[in-house]
């Protein structure tokens, strides 16, 4: 009897969850799941602003992030020079070497001169770019105006054009530079004052040398703009040979959050500029040294010198000469090609040379051997 | 771990054998006990998420049945289920809540039954953008939640295996659909479990 009452009461619940059910039908609600689809907001969004009128009238004005990379000149270039001609090489195919250095273009977007854009960001910086360890690191970027003429909307990043090398190092492709112009950037050198975007992950070490800011509060961490006034190239010399970060003035430091307005002054095109668009082959301050080909390389349009080489990268050959050979006037890229007559690919002091031309040089050497 | 389950499998095949030989072995502590009316599973569940045709749900459920050929009662399921694309990191919880017929028939040892259930699976939706902290996104911009409610149905087939006493193995699984956006998803789901019926 008792057992025909429960099955009583389970059948009536169950029609009554089964009632319940018909109702929930009628008044479910659904639509509101957006599952893996549906918009997707930005990581972070900068206002960018330019200053002034660009020089020429812009096909396709654009603005883009890119973040730099860490880099640090050949000694050749901060040495002191052995001769007016070594001068010259250094003037015409050295980079500042407190200037920035692209590592990649994040993003790219138009902008219109004296109308505020906006440049949303979907992606956060890659590992690549940031510099540190997991616990430490940032990354800086630059806002670079530039005028996209070949209109691929993106600033394609070039490289130095050097003179072809002699052996298997002679193998190799050109590549033609892009015909886009750089008109401003609003991090261009630490030589001048300038703003950056920074992302921080973890604690910050004021230690690095990576674009510092000693004297500045540290980033925040996240997305930031920050600032420097900057420091002379004389000091930042002065204070790598000591081992130190060069000072800022804290006066000129500034700090905002990621969507404050950063303003870009354009201006016409210059060297410091161009380099901007232009990235190293090489950031660890090492020098490739090349073997010099059998035919004599097309030097028209370049400066070359003779001189020794740094006593750090000679080792025991003191009295091996090299031939420095700048990049053309006309060049996006500053560079240099440097040519031993002995070396290795990797270690220009190499015991057992891939070539040794002292004895034989080619009948184009223009240097003592 | 190992050890264990060739004991259980030893214990189950030698149930197996003194089913077929008469009740030599049940006498010895696998008898079972003639079945009532009332029923009761629970187990593991794994299925097709809920308004979701990727993935795999996977969580609880269980269920309470009163009948003998004819068959009523009420089900209950939880399950979570995760996917992401290069935005998003979506987390789905559905709650199944079913009221359930079936029609059952007892084999020796076994329940074997088709079983029909109706009834709404509440999905709750966390969506968190991927990097967002990272970024120091805050509010909506970094995590949001909705919940909904979907009418749905499930057609399971059904084996209970009488193991001990009152105790019984369930195996059930079958195709399920749902109303979501107006139109009917298709799907499945199982259980894995244990079934108690006094």
């Amino acid at each position: 009897m008792a057992t025909v009452r429960g099955a009583r009461f389970f059948g009536a619940v169950g029609v009554g969850i089964a009632v319940g059910v018909v109702m929930t039908v009628a008044a479910a609600g659904c639509g509101n799941l957006k599952g893996l689809g549906g918009s997707q907001p930005p990581l972070v969004t900068f206002n960018v602003m330019t200053t002034g009128a660009a020089p020429a009238a812009p096909r396709s004005l654009q603005v883009a992030l890119i973040w730099g990379a860490q880099w640090l000149t050949e000694p050749f270039c901060v040495l002191p020079a052995e001769s007016d001609k070594a001068a010259a090489i250094i003037a015409a195919g050295c980079r500042d070497p407190f200037g920035f250095v692209p590592a990649r273009v994040a993003m790219s977007v138009p902008i219109t001169p004296d109308a505020p854009a906006s440049l949303s960001l979907f992606d956060l910086p890659s590992a690549d770019v940031m510099v540190g360890d997991i616990t430490a690191r940032v990354a800086y970027g630059s806002l670079v105006v530039y005028d996209d003429r070949d209109k691929s909307g993106t600033l394609e990043l070039a490289t130095p054009h050097r003179t072809p090398s002699g052996g298997r190092q002679g193998e190799f492709e050109d590549a033609a530079d892009s015909a886009d112009v750089v008109y401003g950037a609003s991090f261009i050198t630490m030589t001048a004052p300038d703003q950056r975007v920074a992302y921080r992950e973890g604690k910050f070490n004021a230690a690095s040398a990576f674009y510092p800011r000693s004297g500045c509060d540290d980033p925040p961490p996240g997305f930031a703009v920050i600032g420097a006034g900057g420091f002379t190239r004389e000091a930042g010399l002065a204070s790598a040979a000591a081992g130190q970060l060069p000072p800022e003035d804290p006066s000129a430091c500034t700090k905002a959050p990621a969507d404050a307005v950063i303003n870009v002054a354009l201006q016409a095109s210059s060297a410091d500029l161009r380099e901007v668009g232009c990235v190293e082959r090489a950031n660890d301050s090492s020098t490739r040294y090349r073997e010099p080909p059998t035919d004599a390389p097309d030097f028209s349009g370049r400066l070359t010198a003779c001189a020794h080489l740094p006593a750090f990268d000679a080792g025991g050959q003191s009295s091996l000469i090299q031939l420095v050979v700048s990049g053309r006037a006309d060049d996006r890229c500053m560079g240099l090609t440097h040519y031993t007559l002995r070396g290795c690919r990797e270690n220009v002091s190499c015991p057992v040379p891939d070539w040794d031309f002292t004895a034989t040089p080619p009948t184009w050497w223009p240097c003592p051997h | 771990m190992r050890r264990s389950l060739l004991v259980w499998l030893l214990l189950v095949l030698c149930e197996a054998t003194a089913f077929a030989e008469g009740p030599l072995l049940t006498e010895q502590g696998w008898a079972v006990r003639p079945s009532g009316r009332l029923s009761l599973d629970a187990g593991l569940i794994l299925g097709t998420p809920a308004a979701w045709q990727t993935g795999l749900s996977a969580g609880v459920g269980g269920g309470v049945m009163i009948g003998r050929r004819w068959a009523w009662g009420v089900r209950a399921s939880w399950s979570t289920a995760t996917e992401s694309s290069l935005a998003w990191t979506v987390t789905r919880q559905d709650v199944r809540v079913r009221a359930v017929g079936a029609i059952q028939q007892t084999a020796g040892r076994g329940t074997f039954a088709l079983r029909l259930g109706l009834g709404p699976t509440v999905v709750h939706e966390d969506r968190v953008r991927n990097q967002g902290k990272r970024a120091g996104l805050t509010g909506s911009d970094l995590e949001t939640s909705a919940f909904t409610t979907l009418p749905a149905a499930d057609l399971e087939a059904v084996v209970a295996v009488r193991v001990a006493g009152s105790w019984a193995l369930i195996v059930c699984g079958g195709p399920s659909v749902l109303i979501a956006d107006g139109t009917f998803h298709g799907g499945w789901t199982t259980l894995l479990g244990a079934g108690w019926q006094p």
